[in-house]
């Protein structure tokens, strides 16, 4: 369970140009469930995302993960925070250019100090349950989108994380991928995942496999869904 | 401590297709700085080991040598100076020493004479240096024509051409008889170049260089050590001129490496940002861009070390060898004996890859203080 307590974000905050992105939002997201954030561009969904995922801190307010309060925590703490319990799948994929799927779904647990060959085998036993093995050794930049958003999402599952945030992940994509994609989001939730999506597409936050659809609109929550 | 090893070794792994895979860029600076090292690494090679020869070959020179000095220049000495010498206590062996300097119009050169304490062949016989040899085109048997001080002809046979191992201060040498000596440069008899002194024990040669010159105050006494601070002041100051010459070049290389190092590039800020994103920490990027910043100057600095040994100990050292070498127009040609001193490597190597590691670190470690969700934002 994830509990965020009247939370705000303000960007260059006491500068003129200061922008309020999330305005007191409180929440219970659920545990084992999908939820998406949906709302127009500017509504404050990526931002409470990245407050959930603990990319950023929240100007004011709390976040509990679980009984654990995290925004307290020193960067070092929150880092390990994010890497051992969310897998990220962003907007643009952000694969890194010039080396391997392979080595793009390794990336994120080499911090971690796993034995390089089983990293290796893990990422490997990935890429094959997404059915793009033949393609580990391609490039990045020479990926489609559809196998570019399967390696993303092999990278977000590297280190078996417990929830799974996605920014807008059907935006890059075709309508069958687009559906291909809820199909893999409905397999995280058969293995009790916690997935929690940004989106403003219809065939996101229609889908069946989801749970709870929360409306945001100028950083404030406009319908929670319940 | 496994989980270290492994954590260091996957982030190895990153580094070195990070590198490959912005391969232009980073042959362009490793072929620049393995450039640089190269070059100040075969001055420092270079310069220490003619210093070293030098030394070698000072070995057995005599500890004091006496020379008579008149209205300020060097004057030829007296023959009875020898025994005056000779009754100073700590003194134990004096001898008379005759060499001189002579222009050969023929090959432009200064060749320079000497006496031997024996001299193995006899009258109208020389053994001379490697230089000589080659600039002159002979061997032992073949004959060699010089002027004498009064105009007339000097033939002489040459029986022996000195070996190459002592060719630094051999090479423009002739060595001949006391006797053809004397009448090449029309010297009285009674009267030396120098006096070359023996001293019992070495802790009193200077003591005794200042009973000679209480005694004779018209000479001068030249200590080994002496002679030994020259030669290294000497190659010192050759080897300094190469650098102040290099320190442009090494001003570029700085110039160079540092726009190279430290100036990320969008697509690299970016990539900092994901690896940020996905789960890497500030300190994980750093030790990531500390293993790049190694590789690349480990690499060069090798390279560099490696290439100015070979250069240095078997080739012709072509880049230096004419301002470093040589005291007249005749170069020696000789092989040095390979030595590296670590003191050397570790002062370039501190010089060269700890500053450009850093200026890699240091650029990044900006880049890496972003929070990771300026990706999401992007």
């Amino acid at each position: 369970m994830i509990e965020l307590r009247d939370i705000r974000k303000v960007f260059n905050e006491g500068k003129p140009h200061a922008l309020t992105a999330v305005d007191g939002v409180s929440l219970v997201l659920d545990a084992r469930a999908v939820t998406v954030l949906q709302g127009p561009s500017g509504s404050g969904k990526t931002t409470l995302l990245s407050l959930v995922g603990c990319m950023a801190r929240p100007t004011e307010g709390r976040i509990l993960l679980g009984d654990r309060e995290i925004t307290s925590l020193p960067e070092r703490f929150l880092t390990d925070v994010r890497r051992r319990t969310f897998g990220f799948i962003f907007q643009q994929f952000n694969l890194v250019k010039g080396i391997s799927a392979l080595e793009n779904v390794m990336l994120p647990a080499y911090p971690l100090g796993e034995h390089h060959a089983s990293l290796k085998k893990r990422a490997r036993a990935l890429l094959d349950l997404f059915g793009i093995l033949p393609r580990e050794s391609s490039k990045a930049e020479w990926l489609s989108g559809g196998e570019a958003q399967r390696t993303a999402i092999c990278r977000a599952l590297i280190n078996d994380p417990q929830i799974i945030i996605a920014d807008e992940p059907t935006a890059h994509l075709d309508t069958k991928l687009s559906r291909e994609f809820m199909d893999i989001v409905g397999r995280f939730k058969a293995e009790q995942k916690t997935v929690i999506i940004a989106s403003h597409d219809p065939l996101v936050y229609g889908s069946p496999v989801v749970d709870r659809v929360i409306t945001m609109r100028d950083g404030k929550i406009e319908a929670a869904g319940r | 401590m496994g989980n270290w090893f492994e954590r260091q070794r996957n982030i190895i792994d990153f580094t070195l297709s990070s590198l490959v895979r912005r391969k232009g860029k980073n042959l362009a600076l490793l072929l620049v700085y393995a450039l640089l090292v190269f070059l100040l690494a075969s001055v420092m090679f270079f310069t220490h080991a003619l210093r070293r020869e030098a030394s070698f070959v000072l070995q057995g020179a005599p500890e004091i040598v006496v020379q008579r000095m008149s209205a300020g220049r060097h004057e030829l000495i007296p023959a009875r100076y020898l025994g005056m010498i000779k009754g100073i206590r700590g003194v134990s062996g004096v001898r008379g020493r005759l060499w001189g300097y002579y222009f050969d119009p023929f090959s432009g050169a200064n060749y320079t004479l000497m006496v031997p304490e024996a001299f193995s062949h006899g009258s109208g016989d020389v053994i001379i240096g490697q230089g000589i040899a080659r600039t002159r085109l002979v061997g032992p048997g073949d004959v060699l024509s010089f002027q004498r001080y009064d105009g007339t002809p000097a033939i002489l046979t040459v029986r022996e051409v000195l070996p190459s191992a002592s060719e630094l201060v051999s090479s423009d040498l002739i060595v001949l008889s006391e006797n053809d000596f004397r009448r090449f440069f029309g010297m009285a008899p009674g009267l030396y170049t120098d006096i070359v002194l023996t001293v019992r024990n070495a802790k009193e040669v200077a003591t005794v260089a200042g009973k000679v010159q209480k005694l004779l105050p018209d000479t001068r006494p030249i200590l080994k050590s002496e002679i030994l601070r020259t030669y290294d002041t000497i190659f010192d100051w050759r080897s300094g001129i190469i650098v102040v010459i290099l320190s442009s070049a090494v001003l570029a290389f700085i110039i160079f490496a540092w726009d190279k190092a430290s100036g990320l590039s969008a697509e690299e800020r970016k990539e900092i940002g994901i690896l940020k994103a996905i789960g890497w920490e500030t300190s994980d990027v750093l030790l990531m861009k500390f293993w790049e910043g190694a590789a690349v100057s480990l690499t060069a600095f090798l390279a560099g070390v490696l290439l100015a040994y070979v250069h240095v100990f078997f080739t012709p050292v072509m880049l230096f060898e004419p301002v470093l070498k040589g005291w007249s127009t005749l170069y020696p040609s000789f092989k040095l004996v390979p030595f590296i001193n670590p003191y050397q490597v570790a002062t370039l190597f501190f010089l060269t890859v700890v500053p450009y590691t850093v200026a890699t670190i240091v650029p990044s470690w900006r880049a890496a203080t972003i929070d990771p969700d300026s990706v999401m934002r992007s």
